[in-house]
């Protein structure tokens, strides 16, 4: 808790750090067992008992950003010989690589739903923070009729099992000619984290004091003016967090962008998990695919660690 | 719609480079994601080169597929002309309107000849002896069996498998001889196990299993045509068969309640188990020494007969059905035609598709192309299938329940778990509209 | 809680006057909310008087609350329900726990502590269905890390009737913690220095200060946690689903998934739907009303 400089408190202190770092370490090693993974020979990754140790390869990679097949038969040193390094490792692995009509090799579309994800996510972190940011204010500064009612409902969106709307949602999209768009995820997303994120900006709103406003009214700023310039810079931590909470939300969603996208829209979620080839579930590809789709959201995490970290209040802690 | 969609994203800077031509005929068919649907997007490579139509193969994870397939036709989507889907949807799939009545096409092509008639009648043929058909098989499946041929001919165990049960030790006879192989191998103590079988519950994975040895044993899961269950699939027949597939439950690894095809073909390539139930579409990966340190002791067998010579197996597999609400049918049924002539199939048998057309099955090219292509030609005259009527998910929670409850939990004796099942299976019949006893 | 400006304040004659300004800022999102969920509300409500099935040709006939009689007289949605309480007990409590004790820990100055934090974020950080995947990995009895690191023999998690469903409660504070964390972070790290000094000089016990002091200005931050994590954990579906069928652990939402997709039982799934809707809308009054009040001391 506090910190308190007696010899007792300096142990506690230590004894604490000492704690959180075995936590941590606890916390990681499912993560460290999926990064293991992505590295793994197929055989190891089910391998009784365990692998701990084994020699590491990139083969999962090239695998997650291919087609492939099992192979059938030996392949034909020749052929194993004009192959580049990357197909080499697949074919070492027992598959080969599907390949189109030109005889040109197919990709994945893993790049694809990456984007695609990129673009979902990203876009609808920015409107469901805005969204929420304002309302909040809306909330916090002016009397609102209702105030508690509304409130209340819009934290309501998010109760429903969302399983239950899927099939009503698709017909709505499908009438409106938003199924397998970006701009129907987007939509979707931003709807699903509008209700938590107004509902953390308004503890951060409830937080600023009034007067800073007060203050620039009277020193002749309109009130946008100080929303702008006095408030957003306030909010900042507050807007850091919700931005990563909605983030994390709309990055890993599943049942949506399966059921309302196709091969268009669709995000990585869905592509993920299914690598069953001729009946062993691949754990080597899912975990590098894992892996890859964690990156960008632990760096935008890691970018917004200050924030995250400097303390709010949630309108706990009156003046 | 879908310029003004663009139109949006490409005003926000977000618009990804979009290959799809709305001038160029296209063909999407929706399968689930393994490698079939690889090999399907190889063989329509050549269609693509002879007609110009682009044909693509969309995948989904199998556990999602249903969903994803069924909440498209619900709402009567245009995104798939064709579908390669499950023999169990085919009545879902027919009286909801959903697939188009491909009888004509059947006919012209001789379809019923020309392909094994059990694949007609279980991936095509709604209601049942109609002569109403729905699809083309294109992926035949069905329950068989893997074993470690090491094992069995493993002079020592031979002997002393003599000596415990009377008869030699080698690919079983009959589903009894089985389950004492089972009983033989397993030897917790050297981390060695038995037998692995299905007993997942999401799904279908136990149902398949317990239905094997149901059909096998002489019972049934009711006379599909008159909705009549009671004293069938609670038939004492039924009873024996759903005790012994227990048995081998029991036979199996440590905390074997949770597995389906992934799981015992990674029991098997650990060198875990004696023999493993799996469907034919997942045996290619047992054989690749890459992925499967046991390749080369691997043996495969139908599924033997039962004690009083009731010979069955679970069916497995998909035909490939033309979507009603498809804006390119002409388009798909030429498609069709293309896919069932007779190097199209030879060519998807090449690619490792299970051709269900039947001059390809009964040639010894086929035959040897693979240790267990004989196997699975044998199997594919002896398949049965689950209840496929449109409510059929509901019959088939209530079994994996019902199943599981008995097989896993241990939770009363395999008569009881019948009856109850028996019993519920007729209020839900009933209760949809059949007149179920 | 409202804290509104005087309507006299000079802001009101330049620029857009405030009631504008408030149009703009809540309207939009409320309206939003309500065109977006009006029609899947409806649909759901509507269906659920009627024998409808999505998969099927047949028009929908109303049967009054026929499909809410069902499900309140079936046995198996009852054991769902029971399980799925309790699931929701045990791992929001869980993650409470593991959260806020992790905040406590980490309140205080600790060289790294922006990486630490983010480590520790990780798992949330996770799509749901990769983390079921791979907690079934992890637990596999044969060949599952867990119980060989931890030498647990053949212990079978998700198998065993009695276990399963604190192996998906597990996976789930494991994954959910952090959020807790954070928000507890947030909140302790905002209690000012000076109410601790106070408490120092008067000789309080740490026990005494943790909760007359500390517990107090941070249980409206706690609750929010609470609530999100209650509303989430009565909804799990993808963690559950992908790690175990054993019928003795099926939580509502899986059986929900069930009807609503396997069996297209439409009209059935939508009344449940509504059944959890309005459990969930009471438990959350009630959180809402403790957080209202805790607001206020």
């Amino acid at each position: 808790m506090a910190v308190v400089s007696t010899r007792s408190g300096r142990l506690g202190n230590r004894i604490a750090i000492a704690v959180v770092i075995v936590v941590t370490l606890i916390f990681l090693s499912p993560i460290y067992w999926i990064t293991t993974t992505a590295f793994k020979p197929l055989v190891q990754a089910t391998s009784v008992p365990p692998s701990v140790l084994f020699e590491p390869q990139i083969t999962p990679f090239v695998k997650l950003f291919t087609k492939r097949a099992q192979l059938t038969a030996p392949v034909a040193p020749e052929v194993y010989e004009a192959a580049p390094w990357w197909e080499r490792l697949v074919l070492d692995g027992g598959e080969r690589l599907a390949r189109d009509g030109k005889g040109e090799v197919v990709f994945s579309a893993y790049p694809d739903r990456f984007i695609n994800s990129l673009i979902v996510a990203i876009t609808s972190t920015i409107l469901a923070v805005s969204m929420g940011t304002i309302t909040a204010y809306g909330f916090s500064r002016f009397r609102v009729k209702g105030e508690a009612d509304l409130l209340f409902f819009i934290l309501s969106t998010r109760m429903l099992p969302p399983i239950v709307v899927a099939i009503p949602m698709f017909l709505m999209y499908r009438a409106v000619g938003l199924n397998d768009t970006h701009v129907g995820l987007i939509i979707l997303y931003t709807a699903f984290n509008v209700s938590f994120a107004v509902w953390l900006m308004k503890g951060f709103m409830d937080e600023i004091p009034k007067e800073y406003e007060e203050a620039a009214l009277v020193d002749g700023y309109t009130r946008m003016q100080a929303f702008f310039k006095i408030v957003l810079p306030e909010a900042a931590t507050g807007i850091a967090a919700t931005a990563v909470f909605c983030f994390i939300t709309a990055w890993n969603e599943y049942a949506f962008a399966l059921i309302l996208t196709n091969r268009r829209a669709q995000t990585a979620p869905p592509f993920i998990p299914s690598q069953v080839g001729t009946g062993l579930q691949d754990w080597t590809v899912i975990a590098a695919g894992t892996v890859l789709f964690l990156i960008p959201v632990a760096i935008f995490t890691f970018l917004l660690r200050n924030h995250l970290l400097r303390g709010m209040s949630f309108g706990a802690i009156r003046k | 719609m879908r310029t003004a969609t663009k139109g949006m994203l490409a005003g926000l800077g977000l618009m990804l480079a979009s290959s799809t031509s709305v001038l160029a005929q296209e063909l999407t068919i929706l399968w689930a994601e393994w490698d079939p649907a690889n090999y399907l997007q190889e063989l329509v490579n050549d269609y693509q080169a002879e007609t110009g139509v682009t044909v693509t193969v969309e995948t989904v994870p199998w556990p999602d597929f249903q969903t994803k397939a069924f909440t498209e036709f619900n709402a009567q989507g245009s995104a798939y002309d064709l579908v390669v889907g499950d023999s169990q949807w085919l009545g879902a799939g027919s009286t909801g309107g959903h697939y188009v009545d491909l009888t004509e096409f059947v006919k012209t092509h001789n379809l019923t000849t020309k392909m094994a008639p059990a694949t007609m009648q279980f991936y095509s043929e709604y209601p049942g002896g109609s002569g109403t058909y729905w699809s083309v098989p294109l992926e035949g499946d069905a329950v068989g069996w893997a074993y470690r041929k090491d094992w069995f001919e493993d002079p020592t165990e031979m002997a002393n498998f003599k000596a415990k049960y009377g008869y030699d030790l080698g690919v079983p006879k009959d589903l009894k001889q089985l389950v004492d192989i089972a009983e033989f191998f397993h030897r917790p103590a050297e981390n060695r196990y038995g037998a692995a079988v299905y007993t997942q519950v999401p799904g279908d994975a136990i149902t398949m299993g317990a239905e094997t040895f149901i059909f096998s044993y002489g019972g049934s899961l009711g006379d599909y045509a008159n909705y009549k269950v009671t004293g069938l699939l609670n038939s004492k027949e039924s009873a024996e068969g759903l005790e012994d597939y227990k048995k081998l439950y029991t036979y199996g690894p440590p905390g074997w309640g949770n597995a389906f095809f992934a799981e015992v073909n990674t029991a098997i390539a650990q060198g875990q188990v004696a023999m493993g139930m799996n469907f034919f579409a997942f045996f290619p990966s047992l054989l690749n020494e890459a992925t499967n340190p046991q390749a080369a002791n691997m043996g495969f067998f139908a599924n033997p007969p039962g004690p009083r010579g009731d010979d069955f197996a679970a069916l497995g597999g998909q035909g490939i059905s033309l979507v009603s609400y498809s804006q390119n049918k002409d388009e798909a049924m030429k498609f069709l035609e293309w896919l069932v002539k007779d190097e199209t199939q030879k060519k998807w048998a090449e690619l490792g598709g299970y051709t269900a057309a039947a001059a390809i099955l009964e040639s010894d090219e086929f035959q040897n192309a693979t240790p267990y292509n004989k196997a699975f030609f044998e199997t594919m005259f002896k398949v049965r299938d689950f209840w496929a009527l449109p409510e059929y998910a509901e019959l088939l929670d209530e079994g994996q329940q019902g199943f599981y409850d008995y097989v896993v939990n241990g939770n009363g004796t395999a008569q009881e778990a019948l009856d109850k099942l028996a019993a519920t299976w007729v209020e839900s019949l009933k209760a949809a509209g059949y007149p179920a006893e | 809680m409202m804290t509104t400006l005087s309507p006299t304040s000079r802001a009101a004659t330049r620029g857009w006057s405030d009631i504008t300004i408030r149009n703009l800022f809540v309207i939009p999102t409320v309206a939003f909310l309500i065109i977006f969920n009006v029609f899947p509300l409806l649909y759901s409500l509507g269906f659920s008087f009627t024998d409808f099935r999505a998969s099927s040709k047949d028009a929908a006939n109303f049967v009054g609350l026929q499909n809410y009689a069902d499900i309140l007289a079936d046995p198996v949605i009852w054991r769902s329900f029971a399980t799925t309480l309790w699931y929701v007990i045990v791992s929001v409590s869980g993650q409470f726990v593991v959260g806020f004790g992790l905040a406590l820990l980490l309140n205080r100055p600790i060289p790294g502590k922006g990486l630490l934090t983010t480590l520790l974020l990780l798992p949330m950080m996770l799509s749901p269905v990769v983390v079921g995947l791979f907690w079934k990995l992890i637990y596999d009895p044969s060949w599952g890390i867990l119980n060989y690191a931890l030498g647990l023999g053949k212990t079978a998690w998700l198998t065993d009737a009695n276990l399963a469903l604190y192996a998906v409660a597990i996976t789930d504070i494991w994954m959910w913690s952090p959020f807790v964390m954070l928000l507890s972070l947030a909140g302790l790290s905002a209690v000012p220095k000076h109410l601790y000094e106070a408490a120092s000089i008067d000789r309080a016990s740490k026990l005494y200060t943790f909760f007359r002091v500390t517990l107090p200005l941070v249980a409206p931050i706690l609750l929010i946690a609470v609530i999100f994590r209650t509303m989430e954990a009565f909804k799990t579906f993808d963690i559950a689903f992908v790690m175990t069928g054993q019928p003795q652990a099926e939580l509502i939402s899986s059986r929900l998934y069930k009807m609503a997709f396997a069996q297209w039982q439409t009209g059935p799934a939508s009344a449940l739907a509504y059944i959890v809707l309005i459990m969930v809308l009471c438990i959350t009054n009630i959180y809402v009303k403790y957080l209202n009040k805790a607001k206020e001391r």
